[in-house]
């Protein structure tokens, strides 16, 4: 049974519509990347997922468990899917209330392309802070999770620094396990090294191969064409809101058949 | 220097008058700042604009009017005698919470959106988002600003002079008047700098303390 499963996921904002009709299902273990031109709704449909945004239409599924749905045949928890409009004309779907909403969003460890790391925590702070305060765990099991997760990344040495003191690519793999500090069932990447200076994107980008080799389910999006090429099981191309190809690296890379991907390959290796 | 010690003691009761003032004022005005400038953010608009208006009213007037105000207020109208002590602690505290609510809100907007988004990602509530990431670093960002409020209220402590609150400058004013020698003023205005100059040691070193995860990029 798919971990993730996203059905015709519509997005409108007021002036455009960022997602047309998506659909995506990403199952256990698997590392997805999605690649596509800027504005064709990557981050969109990667913030869906952990309801940073908010569907217009459509249904989501993690965990064998609807937290959103405008399908009226669906359960939304104890309630029917259906499109609910607010005083301001906005529509989105029928979410869970915002309690079991939260445990969804739990599920999903998210990393940023800005890293988004509180300033004014240590390292072990940033990653301790939500396992404690929000899961409950017991400190002490938190703490000692946290080292294990800053062994992982290979910052054991940085524990008690602040973030201002750490380079991007250091920042970054704090992000990352941070996010990960919450046993997510699924991690999302939003280009995580685009922010990094090309040199120093290894570091990051060999944390994330290595997350991948231990069957971490993941969902990646990147502009880094050699680590989709590598890394993903699976390679999705949106463009204008729409998944318009999907495939192995091997398909989408060496026989891409729209003519969008084409192009957008072809760009993508004169840069 | 036998005039200096004949005036000083009478001085000195002033210092303390008006060092209450400047403490009662930061002890109220530093928290109510906080649920002003939270209230301007509200999401209900009647709260929205009271405290809007609130913090325009008492920005957009001049001190010195607020004071005589309230001085004649309660009397006039409410038929209550009050203390000037406890209206001037009521105007200036109602001051400079307005002030401080005005800080607070450009400390709390200059927080970027994705530390709530982060803070959402990790599942933490509202409450804990504004107590554990938005509170802490809105207290870094806000006292250089709420520093020079500070220093600015060491000083303004003097314009409760005019509701014959017998503090430090209305002791000195007094005294000038009936010896006709400045002596008095000039101890005042020392008075006055070495609290002007006890305060900024006291808040430099907050500043060094809240500055410690400061970005060194
Ligand atoms: N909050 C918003 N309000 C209005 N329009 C938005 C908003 N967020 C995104 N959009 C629009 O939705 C579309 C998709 O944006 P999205 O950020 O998902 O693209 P992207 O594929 O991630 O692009 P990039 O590679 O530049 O990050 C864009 O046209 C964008 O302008
Ligand atoms: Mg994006």
């Amino acid at each position: 049974m798919a971990l993730l499963e996203m059905k015709h996921i519509v997005k409108e904002y007021p002036n455009c519509k960022a997602l047309n009709d998506v659909s995506l299902s990403v199952e256990p273990g698997e590392t997805v990347a999605i690649i596509g031109p800027s504005g064709s709704g990557k981050s969109t449909l990667l913030r869906c997922v952990n309801c940073l945004v908010r569907i217009t239409s459509g249904e989501i599924e993690l965990d064998g468990k609807i937290f959103a749905s405008s399908n009226p045949e669906s359960m939304v928890g104890d309630r029917k899917g259906a499109q609910i409009a607010d005083k301001s004309g906005n529509t989105e779907a029928q979410y869970l209330p915002e309690k079991q909403l939260k445990e969804a969003v739990c599920e999903t460890g998210m990393v940023f392309q800005h890293f988004n790391l509180f300033p004014h925590m240590t390292c072990l702070e940033n990653i301790t802070y939500a396992p404690i305060k929000v899961k409950g765990i017991d400190r002490a099991k938190a703490v000692s999770r946290g080292e294990e997760l800053l062994a992982l990344v290979g910052l054991s040495a940085k524990r008690d620094e602040y973030p201002g003191r750490l380079s991007g690519g250091q920042k970054q793999r704090i992000a990352i396990a941070r996010a990960l500090a919450m046993d997510p069932d699924v991690m999302l990447f939003d280009e995580p090294t685009s922010a990094l200076d090309p040199e120093i994107t290894g570091e990051v980008l060999s944390v994330m191969r290595q997350l991948s080799d231990a069957n971490t389910t993941m969902i990646v999006v990147t502009h880094e064409m050699g680590f989709a090429k590598e890394v993903a099981d699976r390679v999705i191309f949106m463009n204008e809101g729409r998944i318009v190809e999907e495939g192995t690296p091997k398909e989408i890379f060496e026989a891409p058949k729209s003519v969008r991907l084409k192009e957008f390959l072809g760009a993508m290796l004169k840069a | 220097m036998e005039y200096f010690s004949l005036i000083l003691p009478s001085l000195l009761r002033g210092t303390v008058i008006s060092i209450e003032l400047f403490v009662a004022t930061l002890i109220f005005a530093l928290p109510l700042g906080l649920p002003i400038a939270l209230g301007e953010n509200s999401k209900v608009a009647p709260v929205r604009w009271f405290c809007k208006g609130f913090v325009y009213v008492f920005r957009g007037t001049p001190l010195m009017l607020q004071l005589f105000f309230f001085y004649f207020f309660f009397p006039i109208y409410l038929n209550i005698r009050w203390n000037a002590f406890p209206v001037a602690v009521l105007t200036f505290v109602l001051n400079y919470s307005a002030y401080f609510a005005e800080i607070y809100r450009g400390g709390i907007k200059s927080i970027g959106a994705g530390q709530y988004e982060a803070a959402h990602s990790l599942g933490l509530s509202k409450w804990q988002t504004f107590k554990d990431v938005v509170l802490p670093q809105m207290t870094r960002i806000v006292i250089p600003p709420v520093s020079n409020e500070v220093i600015t209220l060491v000083k303004d402590t003097a314009l409760a002079s005019c509701i014959a609150l017998a503090d430090l400058m209305r002791v000195a004013q007094s005294t000038v008047n009936r010896d006709g020698t400045l002596t008095a003023y000039i101890i005042a205005a020392g008075i006055y700098l070495i609290f002007t100059a006890i305060a900024t040691v006291v808040l430099g070193k907050m500043e060094d303390r809240y500055s410690k995860y400061e970005e060194v990029a």
